[in-house]
């Protein structure tokens, strides 16, 4: 909103005389008025404050935001421990960059199964639509940003991505709050639909 | 011994740097060898026990080969040679050459005949600086001041060439004032409209 | 005669060792100096504390690729660093480091040539040291080396005369030219020091000094944000580390100039010796290099002219004039 009242207040500058005489006063002034010396007073408090504000990386690392959105995670059910992701294949629609492949078949037990599953990271864009349209929460975006290798191929497989089983058996599989996810209050804003009556 | 090295090694360094300068076409060459010679010359004042002259060509030369590469940086493209018009260079080469030994026959015939001395011989227990101080300021103070005042009248001469316009400043200038400036180059249009 | 020949030259290789060794020290003090008075750690990796980055830097320097570019004038072009780094090092010749002391039962003056004109010759070097920039710049075929080259000329012409001014007065006041005289003239404590009685030709002497060495507020000659690199803009490796070291050998040589006109040199003060005291006021001064680097911002080359031309070269021969008058009197 502008506020129509606010005006604009023209700053008083000191007009600058150009006799040469009043120009040697300028310099003189602002040699001898002391804000050189203030600027010197100023680095030396600093420094002898001694306080610090640098993170030293590798081995201290700022925490990121839930929504920050890095490599890709494949998530297990809760109960079982089975893969989430259900081969619909709507993160594969709607990737803008066209980055996931998936290939999927008909199992023994007659489900669906996912035989392969890739991400390429050299075009993926970390957009967060595939985590945002997956039905069941299955790919979400975890907090992993270190993403330099040898290979270009790392990262970008099932395997990696996949929570490992001995991982998930010990509980050690956190749930995901950020893109896509359901909100902490979900349980309260579900409405009942009208079949349940 | 130390000393015949020396002067054999710095002659030959200040001689091979001049043959530079006059015979290469590269400003940059040209000039670099200038600076270089010019501070080799003052390894014989240091020779000759000289200290404060050797200093001061260093110091007086280094100032002035450095105006003279403003001059030609601002003049020539010094990563190109230059083009030189000589249209006979044989005869440039003979008369000059020819010209430079009479020139030093001339000068060295004296000193060849007589064993040589010291005109103003250093007097003792006095340093270098403080015996050029006063050569300089009883036997040749009139050529000293003289020199002071060509200096002077030459700098006044260069501040009145250069700065006709130094006081006024372009920027700060408002449209008519700037215009003055360019009155020649609206003359010049004049003409060639009408 | 011989042992006087291989004593200069034991010094010689003692003043190249210590002082090449320094100046990269310096560089790992600059960098943690700046850090610590913008709240930064520096570097923190390579050693404890980052005190073998030094070691690292040099590892880079000497392994890196030594390129020409194909416009460049090839002999001035790698000339150049040659003559920055060496000038630093020949200025230091004349340059009394120390009282003298025993080694040995053997009294060894730490000055390399005791030359009557001592602090004639270090300025002189030093100025002759402008030349690596001027022809680094001027060699490399590249416009903004040019601009860091014109710089050059522009910066040696302007400081030069008020260098050489400023000192005059305390010359005149001591009566000498040789180094020791000037130290000697100093001995009796910390009244005899000549930043007393000749303030304004320290500063002025300070002001020339820091455009000498092309440091903050003077650095104009490899401005970042205006002349990409200046004249070093096309240099690399082992060439680019010359510069280096002649930059910061010079730090050192100021240091010690400063501090023997005008702070008493290498004389004993209260209950420290010599050779310390002299140490601390080194370590002082190129302190003050960081700290002026980390506070201060820098000038224009037309400013950089005018206030040496307009301002300090008049106030330096009114103070030579004022102390023609009282010496006089």
């Amino acid at each position: 909103m502008v506020n129509s009242k606010a005006k604009y207040v023209e700053v008083e500058l000191e007009k600058y005389s150009l006799k040469p005489f009043d120009r040697f006063k300028r310099v003189m002034k602002r040699t001898f008025k002391g804000e050189l010396f203030v600027g010197l007073g100023i680095v030396f408090r600093e420094m002898v404050r001694f306080n610090i504000h640098t993170t030293q990386y590798p081995g201290e690392k700022l925490p990121i935001s839930p929504r920050y959105r890095a490599i890709h995670e494949l998530l297990r059910l809760l109960e079982s421990g089975n893969e989430r992701c259900i081969g619909c294949g709507l993160c594969e629609k709607i990737c803008i960059s066209k980055c996931i492949r998936m290939d999927t078949h008909l199992g023994e037990d007659g489900r669906k199964h996912i035989s392969e599953y890739t991400i390429n990271f050299g075009r993926c864009i970390f957009c967060g639509y595939c985590a945002e349209v997956c039905p069941e929460l299955a790919i979400v975006h975890g907090p992993r940003y270190e993403n330099s290798s040898e290979q270009r191929a790392h990262f970008g497989l099932k395997e990696d991505m996949l929570t490992p089983i001995d991982v998930f058996k010990k509980g050690a599989q956190k749930e995901y709050p950020g893109f896509g996810a359901p909100s902490p209050d979900a349980d309260k804003r579900i409405k009942k639909t009208p079949l349940a009556y | 011994m130390f000393e015949a090295v020396a002067f054999y090694l710095f002659g030959a360094l200040t001689i091979a740097m001049f043959l530079i300068v006059v015979s290469t076409k590269n400003i940059l060459y040209s000039m670099s060898a200038l600076a270089a010679g010019m501070i080799f010359i003052s390894a014989f004042f240091f020779l000759l026990d000289a200290e404060f002259l050797g200093v001061v060509q260093i110091v007086v030369y280094t100032g002035a080969v450095m105006a003279l590469y403003a001059f030609g940086m601002m003049f020539f493209d010094s990563t190109r040679d230059v083009k030189e018009n000589i249209e006979n260079p044989r005869a440039v080469f003979v008369l000059s050459g020819m010209i430079a030994l009479l020139l030093v026959l001339m000068l060295g015939a004296p000193i060849v005949g007589a064993n040589i001395e010291a005109s103003q011989p250093t007097p003792e227990n006095m340093g270098n600086a403080q015996a050029v101080g006063v050569v300089l300021f009883t036997k040749y103070l009139i050529p000293f001041e003289v020199a002071a005042l060509m200096l002077l009248v030459a700098m006044i001469a260069g501040i009145i060439l250069a700065g006709k316009k130094m006081d006024h400043s372009l920027t700060l200038m408002n449209e008519e004032d700037s215009n003055i400036c360019d009155r020649e180059y609206k003359k010049n249009k004049k003409e060639e409209q009408s | 005669m011989s042992a006087y020949i291989i004593e200069t030259i034991i010094k010689v290789v003692v003043v190249m060792l210590v002082f090449s060794a320094l100046a990269g020290f310096i560089t790992y003090l600059e960098r943690k100096v700046l850090a610590f008075m913008q709240r930064r750690l520096g570097p923190m990796y390579v050693g404890p504390y980052g005190l073998l980055q030094v070691l690292a830097d040099g590892i880079k320097l000497f392994t890196k690729e030594d390129i020409v570019p194909s416009n460049a004038n090839r002999p001035i072009f790698m000339i150049a660093p040659v003559i920055s780094a060496a000038t630093a090092f020949i200025a230091m010749a004349a340059i009394p480091f120390f009282p003298e002391f025993d080694l040995f039962g053997h009294t060894v003056r730490p000055i390399i040539s005791d030359i009557n004109v001592g602090l004639l010759f270090v300025l002189s070097v030093g100025a002759i040291g402008m030349y690596g920039p001027l022809l680094a710049g001027m060699s490399s075929g590249n416009k903004w080396s040019l601009l860091g080259a014109a710089r050059a000329t522009v910066q040696l012409l302007s400081f030069e005369v008020v260098s050489g001014l400023a000192i005059l007065a305390p010359l005149m006041v001591i009566g000498s030219l040789s180094l020791i005289d000037i130290n000697n003239y100093q001995h009796g404590g910390i009244f005899d020091w000549l930043v007393w009685t000749q303030p304004v030709a320290f500063l002025l002497f300070i002001i020339a000094g820091y455009a000498e060495l092309n440091r903050t507020p003077f650095d104009l000659l490899e401005h970042e944000a205006e002349v990409v690199a200046g004249f070093a803009t096309e240099y690399s490796g082992m060439r680019w580390g010359m510069f280096f070291i002649g930059e910061y050998a010079n730090m050192i040589t100021l240091a010690f100039l400063s501090a023997l006109i005008f702070f008493g040199g290498f004389n004993d003060l209260w209950f420290i010796p010599g050779g310390i005291a002299i140490l601390l006021k080194v370590m002082f001064f190129i302190f003050l290099f960081l700290w002026v680097r980390a506070a201060w911002p820098h000038i224009r080359p037309d400013q950089l002219m005018w206030l040496c031309w307009k301002v300090l070269m008049p106030i330096a021969l009114v103070n030579i004039l004022i102390t023609g008058i009282v010496v006089m009197i």
